[in-house]
């Protein structure tokens, strides 16, 4: 061990070869996970759960993109025969669901989940048990809509699970109770990922690292988290707290028989559901600064600028929802003032737009396949924002809403600002996580392929929709002559395909033999690349000390650091909330499995609750034992410092 | 990759610390805020149905009784008092009076736990009777959850204080349960005024 843990200040010490991989050599023991299936059960590190996050994230992504293909057959020809209403009904509701709540959201807060940490330098997540947890919640979520519609059992209202079609009277079965408890699960995943962010960019960032000096990135991701806190609620209220009671128990919250009312579920669902576009998005966006700035070989323009831009999005995202509900009655004074914080939320994109662009056009750019990403998401994303500028006009809005104008819009956006870019930090941050850089030829192929068939795919519907083609429906009649349009659409969801599928060619061919990335493969400034690729358990060897935006890039010699955390067991620094000072030395939780656990209990009882409302006495029952066993783990600790119990006299 | 220069060093820095400086402070004000928000997005359900009515409680509907839950109100402030002097003992690191107020607060948290539930039947309507039933069952049904959980955690660290020995964030971690406490006694008062004075009002 380097002579440096005397708790001096050792300022001319340096550390040794020697000195370094002996510290690394004890880290590794204290931080590694147990060996084999336990230790994969039990683990709360940071990286494991944000990979398996990813990849899960991804399968779901692969289904609503087999569910999404399945749509595109169907509405290849008018009156095919392909899926009948019922199936169609359940496949669109499937597809929605998992991409928004399987694949979308929680992706993003996976890619926080795993890089957050590294970019602050930090050695884990603040709450790395809550952490797994929510995971392994989420993963229940998964296993349950998808054996749920292979028994027959699949959600068929859409994803938005409008009352009164998804209550008692015109739902019944357990269909949409499945749908209802789905997003209890996810919420609570997001719930979980969004507080263990805050607090970890708050509260462990590296020492300098004051709240102006965090990557862009971090930024979108702590904004996302704040949304989170304040959307998710919205649809816990609505989904498990109103629909699932109403349909369970028989409260009357949207019967109107009953002084119910139909509207306020697309009040709370909307209230959650238009944030959540953001909540999607804004990460994706945070992806974007650190490729351009990296590929165009400079600092990017208007740090302050993008992220007030972040802050403001996230603001005006909650003054938007009711935009959802101009085809119902809504006072006119509510709809103009909905028209124009709808319009308003275009300023603050088109500000982060037009610093990237200054920051390509001032740099020198470096065509890379993730650098083409960000140019496809800009093409893309652009015509998704004016299309959504069309929609917020009220008069336009009644033509257009429910038609597939809307669905091609909100693809547009979805696709185009938010896959299209993770699709970038795929390339980017791939060798970070597995230590080899994806292949470029393919990722070329990957990238044209992908933007020409999103294009190819929901251009036509912009048409179709104006041409008065209604969504969700199963089928058309030839003399629409919507047939031709349709077709190509189809096979531009073909395309799609072929793209993803060169992705996943070039995923398995890099992960076993792509080219050897190094710590830092695309000269970058975040901290992540200032460990090895893949990082150690314990992420840095030494707390770093950072004294710019761009700590890579700093043109110092060598690389300040503080050292003094224990060697012996796991202990995290953590630092002011403003001005990243050191202030105190945590000690961080072991693996454990009392969050799968209690994640399991938590599936009996939402899953059971949709059979027998004792489902849930008896399944938080079972959980309260686990979070008994979760507590006593965590007050496992050795030292004369411990608060003893009292002796028998003392409690005589 | 550049070389490591020692500049300083950690090891004098605390391990136990209070407040906004503690990672479960932080923790525990995310499910405030959490929690916070879904009761005031209940409470706006309740007005927007409220809207649907003529009279509030609806036509047929007895009014909530009254002396339950102010009995009940009346427990939760003073409950507050055995909170604070376990967060104050925390801060002191004195573990001989966390635990005696622990077990008060205990005591208290059953105490109102018991109440809670007659309160709930002193609404005199039925969750499935009407809007106006499930909306006030569900802001007080909620808000129990909330009271289920902190009795919870505080029996379960009472329990641990007089069973096992425990490590010195226990300090930490009780003042911090007695943060949480403050905040359900806090978001009762405006429940109790919706809910059982409202209807009387408007």
């Amino acid at each position: 061990m380097s002579p440096a843990y005397d708790g001096h200040l050792p300022a001319e010490l340096t550390l040794t070869d020697a000195a370094i991989a002996e510290d690394a050599a004890a880290l590794e023991l204290v931080w590694r996970d147990a060996p084999g299936f336990w230790g994969w059960l039990t683990t709360v590190d940071h990286k494991s759960i944000g990979k398996r996050y990813i990849i899960t994230a991804f399968l779901m992504f692969i289904a609503g993109g087999i569910e999404a293909a399945m749509m595109r057959t169907q509405l290849a020809r008018p009156e095919n025969g392909f899926l009948g209403p019922d199936l169609y009904n359940q496949i669109f509701t499937t597809h929605g669901t998992t991409m928004m709540f399987l694949f979308a959201v929680p992706m993003m807060n996976a890619m926080g989940l795993y890089f957050v940490p590294l970019m602050v330098g930090a050695r884990n997540v603040a709450f790395p048990r809550l952490n797994a947890f929510g995971y392994w919640c989420y993963l229940v979520g998964v296993v349950f809509l998808y054996v749920s519609l292979f028994v027959n059992m699949g959600p068929n209202t859409g994803w938005t699970a409008y009352v009164p079609l998804s209550g008692p009277q015109y739902s019944p079965g357990h269909r949409v109770d499945v749908w209802a408890q789905l997003v209890t699960f996810t919420e609570i995943a997001a719930l979980a990922a969004a507080v263990n962010i805050i607090v970890t960019t708050f509260k462990m960032r590296a020492p300098g690292m004051s709240l102006n000096r965090i990557p862009l990135f971090v930024w979108a991701q702590l904004v996302v988290s704040f949304m989170i806190v304040f959307a998710m609620p919205a649809v816990a209220t609505g989904s498990t707290i109103m629909l699932a009671a109403d349909r369970a128990v028989d409260t009357q919250w949207f019967n109107p028989a009953e002084g119910g009312d139909a509207l306020l579920w697309q009040h709370v669902f909307w209230f959650f559901g238009h944030p959540e576009v953001y909540i999607i998005f804004l990460p994706a966006l945070g992806m974007v600064t650190p490729i351009v700035e990296t590929f165009s070989r400079r600092r990017v323009f208007g740090y302050t600028a993008l992220v007030l831009a972040n802050i403001s999005t996230a603001f005006f995202a909650f003054g938007l929802w009711v935009h959802h509900m101009f085809a119902t009655p809504i006072p006119e004074l509510g709809q103009s003032m909905f028209t124009a914080a709808s319009m308003l939320i275009a300023i603050p994109t088109g500000v982060q737009i037009f610093c990237w662009i200054v920051t390509m056009w001032s740099g020198r750019p470096r065509l890379t396949t993730a650098m083409l990403f960000v140019l496809g998401f800009i093409f893309t994303f652009v015509i998704g924002g004016i299309t959504g500028v069309m929609l917020a006009s009220v008069s336009f809005d009644q033509q257009a809403h429910d038609t597939f104008f809307v669905v091609a819009h909100f693809h547009y956006v979805l696709l185009g600002g938010a896959v299209t870019p993770l699709m970038g930090a795929f390339y980017f941050w791939f060798p970070k996580v597995t230590g080899r850089l994806l292949d470029e030829t393919l990722g070329k192929w990957h990238f044209w392929l992908f933007v020409i068939g999103v294009n190819l795919t929901f251009f036509p519907m912009h048409i179709l929709g104006l041409d008065g083609m209604p969504r969700r429906v199963y089928t058309y009649l030839a003399p629409t002559g919507w047939g031709s349009l349709n077709l190509v659409a189809s096979i531009g969801a073909l395309v799609i395909a072929t793209s993803i599928v060169i992705f996943i060619v070039n995923v398995a061919l890099s992960y076993r033999g792509g080219e050897l990335a190094g710590a830092d493969p695309w000269h970058s400034s975040g901290l992540e690349w200032a460990t090895p690729s893949p990082a150690p358990s314990y992420n840095f060897l030494h707390t770093r000390i950072v004294g710019s935006r761009h700590p890579l890039w700093e043109p110092t010699a060598d690389a300040p650091v503080l050292v003094g955390l224990s060697m012996q067991r796991r202990e995290v620094l953590l630092t002011s909330t403003f001005d990243a000072r050191p202030d105190s030395r945590n000690h961080h939780p072991d693996p454990s499995i009392w969050p799968l656990y209690v994640a399991l209990c938590m599936g009996v009882t939402f899953i059971g609750s949709i059979f027998s409302p004792y489902f849930i006495l008896g399944g938080i029952g079972l959980a309260f034992v686990g979070l008994f066993g979760w507590a006593w783990q965590s007050s496992h600790a050795a030292g004369h410092e411990l608060i003893a119990p009292p002796d028998a006299a003392e409690v005589a | 990759m550049r070389r490591l220069r020692p500049a300083g060093s950690v090891a004098e820095l605390p391990t136990v610390t209070f407040g906004h400086r503690s990672l479960m402070w932080w923790g525990t004000l995310g499910f405030m805020t959490i929690e916070g928000w879904t009761t005031a997005l209940l409470i706006a359900c309740y007005f927007y149905l409220r809207q649907n009515f003529e009279t509030w409680p609806p036509l047929r509907t007895p009014l909530p009784s009254l002396l339950i839950p102010s009995i009940n109100l009346v427990v939760m402030l003073i409950s507050i008092v055995p909170a604070w002097l376990v967060a104050r003992a925390g801060k002191r690191l004195d573990a001989l009076p966390m635990r005696r107020w622990l077990v008060v607060s205990s005591l208290f948290g059953i105490a109102i736990l018991v109440l809670r539930w007659y309160e709930l039947w002193a609404l005199n309507v039925r969750w499935d009777t009407n809007a106006y039933g499930t909306a006030a069952w569900t802001l007080v049904g909620f808000h129990a959850t909330l009271l289920v959980l902190d009795v919870a955690d505080t029996i379960g660290l009472t329990l641990f204080l007089f069973i096992k020995r425990m490590p010195p964030k226990t300090f930490s971690d009780a003042a911090d349960n007695s943060f949480y406490w403050y905040f359900t006694v806090c978001l009762w008062i405006p429940l109790y005024l919706i809910v059982y004075v409202g209807p009387r009002i408007f």
